[in-house]
């Protein structure tokens, strides 16, 4: 037998590093000839630098950051490539306790996000934070006030606050609320600071959340154990979907080792796990699959914000960075769904819908967007 | 050099260390701030031209989100070192330290930050080893000692007898004494005397 390939992979400390903590402890990847070593990175700032100037060769990493880091927006340049979506949903969208509780009251009329609208154009509120510039958290927050007529630096200002200090920032006034990944929103409700209002689900059902990020020539260089990372993920997505496992992963994950917090916090955003307010999914209704409509959407909505140039040819870089060509090459073989295409309509199913896809149609979930919308960008 | 360097460092003896270093070197304007959720306006109260920061805090992510006074830079720039210069980079990488060059500081001056920020984080992070590595060997000892005294009073055997049975079983076992020890001192006892 030839030696294990090694892989470096960067995480956080967030509920959706999960596949790749059990994919590594359960020895999936070692099933698959591959010597991963595991990074608990303290900032998506390290995660960047790090794949920038190759110490590491994957990350979980935020779609948007994904981008940034391929175009050298944030540091240096390093092409990037999406071969796998890990997760959907697990934001929540947290306001200091007392505001929280007030806009409650007020959004059984209206709606959170009109409530909250309504509130910031008032004035006098600390900024909203989100985790990263180049982040989910920055677009979905930015659509869902801007579907309510709030906008981002007109009616109220954001800031840029990391995960782990969101409870203090909270605490001390300096933010009026946040968007961030779990468990932080359940640590802060937990700490009595914080109360959770909306989450990503409520912006887009079923937002794709974290991405796998492959340093491009690491994937050239590297294709068999590229693919022997997917199966393990696969498989290790598989195993955090099914809720009898929920107790089990969240003390793994609790661990010091690792997201080193509550193990209560981390449990009530796993699937299964019913009272938890954000919940992460990790592998049904083609969770993993790369789609470049959903690329588009993010590039879209970056460029709007004026997080990236307006003239940026965006198919161009969703075609380079997803790659759905080589989850199908990868995970086809080991009966993983598979769409015939490599986009589709974002947005429109308020209900479970069916995928024509081979050998058999694929179970959907609800897409819908908090406006409406639809996006197609056939 | 009228350059103004701010240090963010949650470590107040390293961070004091590389102002003086900073300082021997010609750069006298150094200022220093803890990490923390005010850090994005401290920033921008000091309106530093280059900041160093240690990678392994979160804060680098509101950071990156600080817009520079300066028009010629309009936000601030990642940079490790000079970019030509890949050995450094990754030795800053490993040492954990990185610069943010908010004003366009000329490369020749940051080369020269860098690298004795390098050092000193590189100093440090020995330093932490060391002193990991020692308080684990005492912690073996007591563990060993603690096994020792209660097989002394459990049997009524002198030092010797005792650590020669701890012994006699560890190369029986192949393992080690320490573990050995710890497995007789056992369940909560143990894991208690393992923590620091």
């Amino acid at each position: 037998m030839s030696d294990p390939t090694k892989v470096r992979v960067g995480l956080l400390r967030l509920t959706d590093s999960a596949p790749v903590i059990v994919a590594q402890e359960f020895g999936f990847f070692a099933d698959e000839g591959i010597e991963a070593a595991l990074s608990v990175e303290p900032s998506w700032a390290n995660v960047s630098d790090k794949l920038a100037h190759g110490a590491l060769d994957a990350a979980v990493i935020l779609p948007p950051l994904a981008f940034a880091v391929t175009l050298g927006l944030r540091g240096a340049a390093q092409p990037l490539v999406v071969p796998y979506m890990l997760s959907v949903g697990g934001e929540t969208i947290t306001l200091e306790k007392r505001l929280g509780v007030d806009l409650r009251e007020r959004a059984r009329e209206k709606g959170m996000a009109a409530a909250l609208a309504d509130r910031l154009k008032q004035g006098g509120l600390a900024p909203l934070a989100v985790v990263h510039e180049y982040s989910n958290h920055n677009l979905l927050l930015r659509y869902w006030l801007a579907a309510a007529d709030a906008i981002a630096g007109r009616d109220y200002e954001i800031v840029i606050v990391p995960p782990a200090r969101t409870l203090e920032a909270l605490q001390s006034g300096r933010i009026a609320g946040f968007c961030a990944g779990a468990p932080w929103g359940e640590v802060a409700e937990r700490a009595d600071a914080g109360a959770t209002v909306a989450t990503s689900h409520d912006v887009w059902r079923n937002a794709p959340e974290k991405a796998l990020a492959m340093r491009e020539r690491w994937v050239e260089a590297n294709p068999q154990a590229m693919a022997g990372v997917l199966r393990a993920l696969y498989r290790a997505g598989k195993f955090c979907d099914a809720p009898q496992n929920a107790s089990y992963i969240a003390s793994l994950l609790s661990r010091r080792a690792w997201l080193a917090l509550d193990s209560h916090a981390i449990l009530s955003s796993l699937p299964g796990t019913h009272g938890g307010k954000a919940v992460s999914r990790f592998s049904a209704h083609v969770v993993n699959y790369p789609w470049r409509s959903q690329a588009m959407w993010f590039l879209e909505q970056m460029k709007r914000w004026r997080l990236i140039e307006p003239k940026l040819a965006s198919e161009a870089v969703a075609m380079r960075v997803y790659r759905p060509d080589l989850f199908a090459a990868a995970l086809g073989p080991v009966g993983a769904p598979t769409p015939l295409r490599d986009r589709k309509r974002e947005g429109g199913h308020s209900e479970p819908w069916s995928l024509p896809a081979a050998p058999t149609p694929i179970a959907m979930a609800p897409d819908l967007f908090c406006d409406g919308a639809i996006f197609d960008f056939e | 050099m009228s350059l103004k360097i701010l240090v963010i460092d949650s470590e107040p003896d390293r961070a004091r260390s590389l102002a003086e270093s900073l300082n021997a070197a010609g750069f006298d304007d150094v200022a220093h701030v803890a990490a923390g959720a005010g850090l994005v306006e401290a920033v921008e109260r000091i309106a530093p031209d280059l900041i160093v920061i240690d990678m392994a805090l979160p804060d680098r992510d509101a950071l990156e989100s600080v817009r520079s006074l300066s028009a010629a830079a309009p936000r601030p720039i990642v940079m490790f070192a000079d970019e030509d210069d890949p050995a450094l980079v990754e030795e800053a990488i490993a040492a954990g330290v990185c610069s943010y060059n908010l004003s366009g500081v000329a490369t020749r001056d940051m080369r020269a930050i860098v690298a004795s920020a390098v050092a000193l984080f590189r100093r440090y992070a020995r330093i932490e080893t060391q002193l990991a590595a020692a308080n684990a060997q005492l912690e073996e000892r007591r563990i060993v000692e603690r096994a020792k005294a209660q097989l002394m009073a459990a049997r009524g055997i002198g030092e010797p007898q005792a650590y020669k049975w701890l012994r006699t079983k560890a190369m029986n076992e192949n393992r080690r004494i320490v573990e050995v020890a710890a497995d007789l001192i056992k369940g909560d006892e143990a894991d208690a005397l393992l923590k620091p």
